[in-house]
């Protein structure tokens, strides 16, 4: 039967999860759709806890919102989706033709299934008490399962080497020490004593910020080739504009 | 209904002898990326090829010394050791046994030539070349070739669902990663990879949810369970029957590449590397029909009635429109993909008689069509042009002046797959049809008069191969490479056997016929 | 009976409340005076730029970590009914444990002697 704090939880939960399912079909960047579907995981973890099945709750948790969104997550974020891509459809008319298909899988689904009589309301309460939920899943794991359990184990190594062939570039050559990039200072004779640190000024100091030269000018050895690359270097002025022109400061201050 | 739950917790009978053959591939898999892990580069190869031959050879030896005499339900009905479990196992065995012979030629590369020296560099890149300078080569592919072949070992003899899910992805995942890692034309075949793996991905979720509306409907995943409640008829959950089947269907129908299910074979076939390809379509096939056969005859036997006709129809339109394409392709892979699509529809037609002669019919049609197609494709990967592969059929043209002997098995091999009387081809279309006009009734015979007219069809494309080899003038700088002597024995044994198949096909019929009983 | 809901409604209660409370209250009270100071990035923080690049991909090397991540995820799927219910299961089960992590441990020292791990 449904209490009132359970019927109190559903009509919270179940609207956050709608809501951020919702997210998934209207975010218009990719991550935020991938976040969405995370979250309503999640929601529907606690759903199951509160159903009696914890096992599956946590399992939901923690594989679905835990591993596979994020993986999700790093794939969208691998090959950079975002709202700028064109979402034209490539195949003329295939929208309606999924569509329709869809609906009458729906249909043939919904017009099987519908046939089917349930008597009483099912739980898991006898379950639950008995073996308990966690146990009894143990039970069937080791006993009439073990032998799906053991192969499952072929398929995690499977997934290790082929995320290892197909994304790991291996070294080509041992990577340089320190003592071997010593050597090879002194042997060219330049930067002998390293290349110089980045520079530290009163309100800053950070990779990005160049260090300078006696006359003044930034010297771009400071500072990695990466963000020279991306024109990621901060100018040495930004942090000296306030004291040159207090007035400005206060004019910006109080136009906010 | 059974019970979903034990009461206490009882450990399952496991007779290990039974699963032997299996566990010996599972552990070698195991060490063979031990050796990966820690064995030096320049000696990976070598170990790589001996430990994956030993680890067959032994499990071979297992299954005929040890586990044909232990058949039976063992694993609470996990694993069914049956006569065609045993068939199917020793078949995968032999045919992979040959296909890793294949893989391992490194003409003049220091790594396998067919495969690439670094799967993780952009392709083309700097990196790729001084990863092939380096002499550098993915050694992974003999254990995952192992792991495949366990999953295809378990796949015919898995006794419930849930056990032919899993081998279902413990044999396809391995061919996911293999396809995408050959050395010529690498965007080709990571393309052809990343095919794959989604289309099979979608037909795994298919099998899954046929396998969730099974378990509905039977209270059960295991296959007896499942005929024994077709046989009980629960009326109340009866809806979930037909969907359950249809879906379960459609994941296994996809592995064998029938139509409309077909759409992945061409471009992977084509993307692939050769000797992975003649692996993929000789071992895939027969696991999966092991697999069909096992579900059909033993889990939803009762039911036939209710889909055997889509069964037929999509054996028909799989046979028509595999042999229809077949005419229209240029390239040499691409034509032995659509082959291998209208055989899928001969050996359908096997499976559907529902009688033990259809059963050894399908086996001895599997065996024999894997050994040539293992064959074809290492054909295939010697005949080049520079150093890639001469796929396009032009390039072929007047090899049987150039190459007398490799054109010449080619052909034969061709002569085989379309069937002609005395070749192994023809033995094993008469072993799957015949059962199927004896027990089929008029359904199953217009199905064998469609297959006999497309192997006509069939028949045309390889003699205008045949032809083009033979008859026409040679054209640019295509060559066949020197095997190594790993290949030739493998090409050898694989060539040998197909004749012998189909000159005296007696002794293999026989044991297949011995082996046809289902336990269920 | 308590129903074992309203706890769980409380603490839900109580932590909404406390976290919309402390993000509400602060630009409420706070004192607002500009400066150009606090709008730089922390002292050794460097200056977002306005767009990442490559449209913000990240390198693949991250997916190889997720990866790992996943697979040792599934691992501690199975150990965790495993753990809950070992005192019932006897040796036997503990074997197969066993059997389960070494494997999957065959593809840590994999991913391990092949400098997966490495980030460089």
């Amino acid at each position: 039967m449904t209490g009132t704090a359970e019927a109190v939880t559903f009509w919270i939960l179940g609207s956050l999860s709608v809501l951020s399912a919702l997210g998934l079909l209207f975010a218009r960047k990719a991550v935020h759709a991938a976040l969405g579907v995370a979250f309503t995981m999640a929601i529907l973890g606690i759903f199951y806890i509160g159903q009696g099945a914890p096992f599956l709750g946590v399992v939901q948790m923690f594989v679905y919102s835990g591993a596979v969104m994020m993986l999700f997550l790093f794939v969208v974020m691998l090959i950079g989706v975002d709202s700028s891509d064109s979402l034209v459809e490539t195949l003329k008319g295939q929208r309606w033709l999924t569509l329709l298909l869809s609906l009458g899988l729906g249909a043939l689904l919904i017009g099987m299934i519908g046939r089917i009589t349930v008597t009483g309301t099912p739980n898991l309460n006898a379950i639950n008490a008995s073996p308990g939920n966690i146990s009894a899943m143990a039970e069937v794991i080791f006993g009439k399962y073990v032998w799906v359990f053991e192969i499952t184990s072929a398929l995690l190594i499977t997934a290790a080497l082929g995320a290892m062939v197909l994304a790991h570039r291996e070294r080509m050559g041992e990577k340089p020490n320190q003592r071997e990039w010593a050597r090879r200072r002194f042997q060219r004779g330049e930067f002998v004593s390293g290349l110089p640190a980045p520079g530290v000024y009163a309100r800053h100091n950070a990779v990005d910020t160049p260090a300078l030269l006696p006359d003044g000018t930034p010297t771009e050895l400071s500072v990695s080739r990466t963000l020279q690359a991306r024109d990621q270097v901060a100018r040495p002025g930004l942090f000296s504009a306030a004291e040159h022109d207090p007035h400005q400061e206060i004019e910006e201050g109080s136009a906010r | 209904m059974t019970t979903l739950l034990p009461t206490a917790f009882t450990v399952a009978e496991i007779n290990y002898w039974a699963i032997l053959p299996v566990l010996i591939v599972f552990g070698g898999a195991l060490i063979g990326v031990l050796v990966d892990a820690f064995a030096p580069r320049s000696s990976r190869h070598s170990i790589q090829v001996a430990l994956a031959l030993l680890t067959i050879a032994a499990s071979f030896g297992a299954l005929v010394w040890k586990a044909v005499d232990n058949k039976g339900a063992t694993l609470d009905g996990a694993m069914i050791i049956d006569g065609p479990a045993l068939f199917m196992q020793g078949s995968v065995l032999l045919l992979s046994f040959l296909s890793v012979l294949l893989m391992a030629e490194k003409f003049s590369s220091a790594g396998a030539d067919a495969f690439t020296p670094m799967g993780a560099a952009v392709p083309g890149s700097p990196l790729e070349a001084a990863a092939t300078r380096a002499g550098w080569g993915t050694s992974e592919v003999f254990p995952l070739a192992l792991f495949s072949v366990a999953g295809m070992m378990i796949f015919p003899a898995a006794g419930d669902l849930l056990v032919m899910f899993v081998a279902l992805e413990v044999l396809s995942l391995p061919l996911y990663l293999l396809t995408g890692l050959a050395r010529r034309r690498r965007l080709l075949s990571q393309e052809a990879a990343l095919k794959y793996f989604l289309l099979g991905s979608f037909s795994s979720a298919f099998f899954l949810f046929g396998s969730a509306l099974l378990f509905g409907y039977a209270g059960s995943v295991k296959f007896s369970a499942l005929s024994q409640a077709i046989t009980t008829a629960p009326a109340d959950v009866e809806g979930l029957l037909l969907p359950g089947v249809l879906l379960v269907l459609v994941g296994l129908l996809f592995k064998v590449g029938a139509v409309p299910f077909h759409q992945w074979t061409p471009d992977v076939y084509q993307g692939a590397p050769s000797p992975i390809t003649g692996f993929m379509a000789a071992c895939t096939k027969l696991a999966a029909f092991g697999a069909i056969l096992r579900l059909a005859y033993t889990g939803i036997d009762a039911d036939r009635w209710d889909w055997r006709m889509g069964v037929a129809a999509i054996a028909a339109l799989t046979m028509i429109v595999g042999s229809v394409l077949s005419v229209t392709q240029t390239d040499i892979k691409r034509l032995l993909a659509y082959s291998s699509v209208a055989h899928a529809g001969f050996i359908l037609v096997g499976v559907l008689a529902f009688d033990a002669t259809g059963v050894s019919g399908v086996m001895f049609y599997v065996l024999a069509y894997g050994l040539a197609t293992i064959a074809a494709f290492g054909i295939v990967a010697l005949v080049r042009e520079g150093s890639a592969e001469a796929s396009h059929i032009a390039q072929w043209s007047g090899l049987g002046k150039r190459h007398p002997v490799v054109a010449g098995i080619f052909a034969l091999l061709l002569l085989t797959f379309a069937g002609i009387p005395l070749t192994s081809g023809f033995t094993a279309k008469f072993a799957a049809f015949a059962p199927a006009i004896a027990h089929g009734g008029t359904t199953l015979a217009v199905l064998v008069v469609i297959g006999v007219l497309c192997s006509l069809v069939t028949a045309f494309v390889y003699v205008r191969v045949i032809v083009l080899m033979y008859f026409s003038e040679a054209q640019g700088e295509v060559r066949a490479l020197n095997p190594s002597v790993l290949t030739t024995v493998g090409l050898a044994v694989a060539v040998i056997l197909t004749v012998a198949l189909g000159v005296f096909p007696a002794p293999v019929l026989d044991l297949a016929n011995q082996a046809s009983q289902f336990i269920r | 009976m308590t129903n074992p809901y309203v706890p769980l409604l409380f603490f839900l209660a109580i932590g909404g409340g406390f976290a919309i409370f402390s993000v509400a209250i602060a630009p409420l009270t706070g004192p607002k005076r500009y400066n150009r100071a606090k709008m730089d990035a922390y002292e050794c923080g460097i200056q977002p730029s306005p767009q990442a690049e490559g449209g913000g991909r990240v390198p693949i090397k991250y997916f190889l970590t997720a990866m790992l991540f996943i697979i040792f995820d599934v691992e501690s799927v199975f150990l965790y009914p495993f753990a809950v219910a070992f005192g019932g299961l006897g040796l036997f089960a503990l074997v197969e444990m066993v059997l389960f992590i070494l494997t999957v441990f065959v593809a840590y020292a994999y991913v391990w002697r092949r400098g997966g791990l490495d980030w460089d």
